[in-house]
This record gives C-alpha cells, structure tokens and sequence, in this order.
C-alpha cells in the first residue's frame, strides 16, 4: 500500500471517530431515554445548548472539562422541561420536542451573538492510551483521541450492560414496554421516564459541547447543523440498542469525514451536494431501518410517545 | 398529589384563556432571558409593538410576514388534526419557490402576465405537494416516522437551494453573490398597496386557503373522516376510513399550500431567488397552527400576531443591536406553555390528600378493578 495514501486513511478513519463521537453521545442518550416509554425529539436544540454553555464555561473558566460539564447541566435541565410537560402533563411529545428545538436555537443565538467567532485558548486534547496506541493503524485511530471518545466507548458498553444485564435495566425497559405493569410491580414510572429524560438530554449537552469544547473551539449560530436530528434517526438505526448506536455513530462520522475530505481535496463534486450527502444518507437509513425493525419486531419501545396515565384504561 | 380526570367537553372559557396565558407566559420568559443579558425589556417589546403596528407602512410588513404563515399554518390545522406531524413546511415552501422560480427564470419571456404567474403558482403548489408527499407515501405504506422524514427533507431542500444558487442559476452578473437575474415585471405578483408596502395579493390566497380548509375540516366527510383519524387510528380503520387516502390528501394539501406561500413571497416579495427566502417561516407556522388550536380562521389572527413579533423582531436587531434569537424563545416558551395548558384543557385536575400510594390501593380507594 502507498504509505501516503496509508497515513491519509488513518487520519480521516480518527477524525470518522471524533465526528462519530458528536453523534453517538446523544444517540447513546436518547435510546435511553426512548426505552424508557419518552421520545424526546428536541436534541438539536439540547446539543445547541450544550455546545454554547459548554463554550461559555470553557472560555470563562478556562478549562474545557469544566465547560463540558456545563453544558450537559445546562441541556439536563432544558431536558427536564420536557421531561415535565410530557411526563407530569402529559402534553404531546412530538410538539415539546420541536419547541425544545426552536427554544435551544433561539436561546444560543441570543446568548451566543456576543461570542461569535471568538476562540478557546485552551480547547480538548488528545491523551494517547500508553501502550494500545502503539499498535500499528488501530492504536492511532482508536487509542490516539480525547477522553470524551474513551468515555463514548465506556459508556456504550456501560449502557449496553446496564440495559440488558441489571435489574435497573429491566424496570427502564418494562416502563417502556407497558407502564401500567410496570407500576403494578412497584416500579415508580414518573420518576423512571424522568431521570432518562434527564440523563439522554445531558448527553447530547455533552455532545453538543464536544464540538465547542474540542472539535471545532469557537462559537457560531447553530453550528450543531441539524446533527441533532440526524441522532433522533440513528436511534431508529440502532433499533434502540447501545452497541448499534456506536455501530450507527461510526459510520456517519465517516460519511462526514469522508466529506471534509473531499471538499478540503478539492474534487470536483460540487460542495452543495457533498454537504447534502449526510442528510441523504441518513433519510435512506432511516427508511430501511423502519423496514428492518417491522419484519423482525425489535427494538421499538411499544408505548414510546404515550403518556402514562394511571386512571385511565 | 394530583389527581386527573378526563373532560368530556372543554369550557370555551379555557379553550380562549389557556393560549392568551401562554402568549403572556411566553413574553415573562422572554423578559427573564432579555434580563440575564441586561437588556431591558419593557424597551425591547415597546420597540416590537413599534416595529410591528407603529406606522401603516410597518403594519403592512407585519402583513408581508403573515402571509406565508397564513397560508402555511391553514394546511398544518388540517394535517396535525389527522396526527400526521408534517413539520416539513421549510423544505415544501423551498421547493415551491425553486419550481415556481423556474418558470420566472427561464420560462417562456413573451408569455402574458397573468397566465405566467398562474403557471407560476401551480408549479410551486405542485413541487410543495410532492415534497410532501414523499413522507406521506413511507408513512401509510412503511410506517417510517414522518417527523423525522419531513425534517431531514428540509435539509435536503436547502440543499437543493444552495446547488441552484451557487450553480447553473446564479446570474452572471451578481459578483459571485448567490442570487439569480431579476424576476421580469410578468413574473412578479402583484403588491396591493402603494410602495415602499410590499403587501401582495398573496394575502387573499392565504384568507381563502384558510376559509377552505375551514370548510373541509367543519363541513366535508373528509375533514371528518380526518378527525376520526387523529383521535383514534383503530377506530377509524374499523370504520372503513381509507388511511392511506386519507393521509396523502391531507400531505398533498399541506405541502402544496406551503409551496404556494414559498413562490408567493419568492415572487412578489423578494422578486429574485437567493438563499435566503425566510423559510423558516415553515417553523413559526407550527406554532401558530398549534397556537390556534389547529382552528385555521383563528390561525389568520394568529399569524398576524406571530408575523407581528418576528417583523418587530427585525427592528429590534437593526435599531438596538438585540439578537433575533429572542423571537425564538418567546415563540417556543409561549408553545411550552400552551402544552402544559392542555392538561387543563383536557383532564380535571384536583388536589387530593393522599401523598403516593401504590397502585393497588389506588384502583380500590377508587372502586376500581
């Protein structure tokens, strides 16, 4: 193999992996959050929040984690708005998803006017696992990134245990599956939907703040470009299993990679439907997905959407 | 804790005060947001009022806004009540503006006035349609989520926008601008007022498209049979209710009217096509058609109302330096609000003594099962 040509493919396949990450985060998040009976459709506007809160600290306190975590308190409670209109009030999921989403957009971009285009001093860094790295193309796509790709991996399959193999798994998925069940066994539904409400929403803060805090270390209006909703349809990819959502988050961050490349490569496909190519990607897996999960029955959460009413048949 | 029950019926009185409520609650969360950034907003609003209503010539840009919303919140009402959630209206009034476009561009130039414009607005309708009706199709036949479908197609859309502009349509002549040639004087729709009042004659298209649907939701066995749809899928299949009908209609009729607002405002507004053609439009309508109670002739004064914050909205980013973004959070919290309000439009809600019982007790203190 040209070994030109070689290191090229190294470098796109660990930016595929940083890009993947952005998505995987709210993707881990919302198949959670989707499990447990909530379809929380407002992601763009959490990762929007959480990439300019988590800008906001970073460039205030001057450290990258700290912002991080910023944002993904910040989207968490912007997240809990939904958890309380849909869940206490029983309010339509799809319509407080989409005012979650205009609301982020409109909240970071007033907020955000001031700060656009300044940079971050100190963005994220690379921290090389010792050791793993040296192994020859793996170590340097996958063992050569930041910790928020490490944590991605961890948490992955963290979930992915949790949900399958803990009791705490099976009260999430029962409260998904059949709520009312799921109450007669003690299980309190409320308080289930909220905290993965909760949870999904910091992660795709977390996300979202990944592209501030490292990726891309400045802030511009809706610089989140509509990944948000390309998560909402990988959780649908990933027939709401965490390990296909690393799966699902890979691939479109190669896709995105592939892209970047392309257009900084100066070929001669025009720039207007190389940026297309995500979304028209991601329109036909969601249609295939659908087809998937309706001949093998997986995944969906059957009462994903309906509010739980105790009183009612 | 509190304890619920389902209404029958609601009291008009809720149904009028829970959206004028929300519209207040909506402008408190706006003000708390304008203070955390010390922008004072009793000015901030003061100045919108201003910007919407102070003068005939603004009221009639308020107009200009509402246009589109008019239009495109009248197909919504018909949709949202079947809960087919097209919230795809950015990308169908996009592709209604680049098809209708097409004839202004490169039509035939020696073709009369009215006959151009005519063929102008049935193409637009047309591509707004079809662009709906993709999402309809993998709805009714694969079940694929239509919210997440129309989303992606209006990515898609501006895409498309930006391939024209940037591509074969660009007017030589624009210094690299994206913008296309001029529309000639037979491609622009008529303006009704005096200028510098944009106000075109789209404004009766929208009051008629809103009566219309009015009409097909109240009177029609179709606008029935869409109901019955929206409150329960089951019972309407049982019925004998053609799903599939149904729903492409009702996509067909909402993708076309938000393709018409697209090449009206293209058209008699803008009279160029360029990147910019306030799409986003597509996304307020939501709101408006929501805020109306999806009622399309309360959606007319709604519109207004909405077309009156975001023209005001303008002013206030021009004159005061205040971000846009605001407008943004007023409309979603008012939306917020008005979701949370429909608890009360749709449960009875009481306090009860007892704090948290499981649910056995809970089914016999009530006689239940």
């Amino acid at each position: 193999m040209n070994p030109t040509f070689g290191t090229i493919l190294i470098k796109v396949l660990a930016g595929a992996i940083q890009s993947g990450t952005i998505l995987l985060l709210p993707t881990l998040g919302e198949v959670l959050t989707e499990r447990s009976g909530v379809l929380n459709l407002g992601l763009e506007g959490l990762m929007l929040i959480g990439a300019f809160f988590g800008f906001l600290g970073a460039i205030k306190t001057g450290n990258p984690y700290i912002g991080l975590l910023l944002g993904m308190v910040a989207a968490g409670a912007a997240a809990a708005i939904h958890a309380f209109i849909c869940v206490t009030l029983r309010g339509n999921q799809t319509v407080t998803g989409l005012a979650l989403t205009i609301f982020g957009a409109g909240l970071t971009s007033f907020y955000g006017d001031h700060w656009v285009s300044q940079r971050l001093t100190t963005a994220i860094k690379p921290m090389a696992i010792p050791g793993l790295s040296q192994i020859p193309v793996v170590g340097p796509i996958l063992f050569s990134q930041d910790l928020i790709v490490y944590a991605g991996y961890i948490l992955v399959a963290l979930f992915w245990f949790l949900l399958f193999k803990t009791k705490v798994g099976v009260n999430l998925r029962a409260v998904g599956e059949n709520a009312k069940a799921a109450d007669a066994m003690g299980i309190n539904v409320a308080g289930t939907r909220y905290f993965w409400t909760i949870l999904g929403g910091a992660l795709a803060g977390a996300g979202g703040a990944y592209i501030t805090c490292c990726i891309h270390p400045y802030w511009l209006n809706g610089i989140t470009s509509g990944k948000g909703w390309i998560a909402v349809a990988l959780v649908v990819f990933a027939m709401w299993n965490p390990f296909n959502a690393l799966v699902g988050g890979f691939l479109f961050g190669s896709i995105e990679a592939m892209q970047l490349q392309l257009q900084a490569g100066g070929t001669y496909i025009n720039s207007a439907l190389l940026s297309m190519l995500p979304y028209v990607t991601t329109f036909a897996v969601i249609i295939v997905a659908t087809l998937i999960v309706r001949v093998r029955h997986v995944g969906t959460p059957k009462e994903l959407g309906i509010p739980y009413a105790r009183e009612e048949k | 804790m509190l304890r619920f029950e389902k209404r029958d019926k609601t009291p008009v009185r809720l149904r009028v005060l829970v959206p004028i409520c929300s519209v207040l609650l909506g402008l408190l969360v706006g003000s708390i947001v304008m203070l955390f950034a010390r922008v004072n907003p009793v000015r901030v609003y003061g100045a919108i009022v201003k910007g919407a209503f102070g003068s005939a010539y603004t009221f009639s840009e308020t107009l200009v806004i509402a246009v589109p919303l008019i239009l495109i919140s009248a197909g919504l009402c018909l949709v949202y009540r079947m809960k087919f959630f097209n919230i795809g209206a950015k990308g169908q009034y996009i592709i209604g503006a680049i098809c209708g476009s097409y004839l202004a561009l490169f039509g035939p130039a020696t073709m009369s006035r009215p006959l151009l414009l005519t063929l102008m607005m049935l193409l637009g309708t047309l591509g707004g349609a079809l662009w709906a009706v993709i999402p309809a199709l993998l709805k009714v036949y694969w079940n694929v989520n239509e919210v997440i479908a129309t989303l992606l197609l209006n990515y898609i859309a501006s895409y498309i926008l930006w391939f024209f502009m940037y591509g074969t349509w660009r007017d030589p002549g624009s210094h690299g601008f994206p913008l296309s040639k001029n529309f000639a004087l037979n491609a622009q729709l008529p303006r009704i007022i005096a200028a510098p009042s944009r106000l075109h004659i789209g404004l009766f298209f929208g009051v008629a498209a809103a009566v219309i649907v009015w009409i097909i939701i109240r009177k029609t066995r179709f606008g029935y049979e869409a109901r019955v749809l929206g409150e329960n899928e089951r019972a309407a299949r049982y019925a004998g209710i053609n799903v599939v009908k149904t729903v492409i209609i009702g996509a067909v009729i909402s993708g076309g009217l938000a393709g018409l607002a697209g090449i009206a405002h293209t058209s008699a507004v803008l009279r160029v096509l360029q990147l910019e053609i306030n799409s986003d439009y597509g996304y307020t309508a939501i709101i408006a058609a929501w805020l109306a109670g999806l009622d399309p002739l309360v959606a007319i004064g709604v519109s207004v109302l909405l077309a009156a914050l975001e023209a005001g909205g303008y002013q206030i980013q021009i004159v005061m330096r205040v971000p846009f973004g605001i407008v943004g959070v007023i409309e979603s919290s008012i939306l917020f609000c008005l979701l949370a309000g429909e608890i009360i439009t749709h449960y009875r809600v009481t306090l009860t003594r007892r704090l948290s019982t499981p649910l056995a007790l809970d089914e016999r203190a009530r006689g239940g099962a």
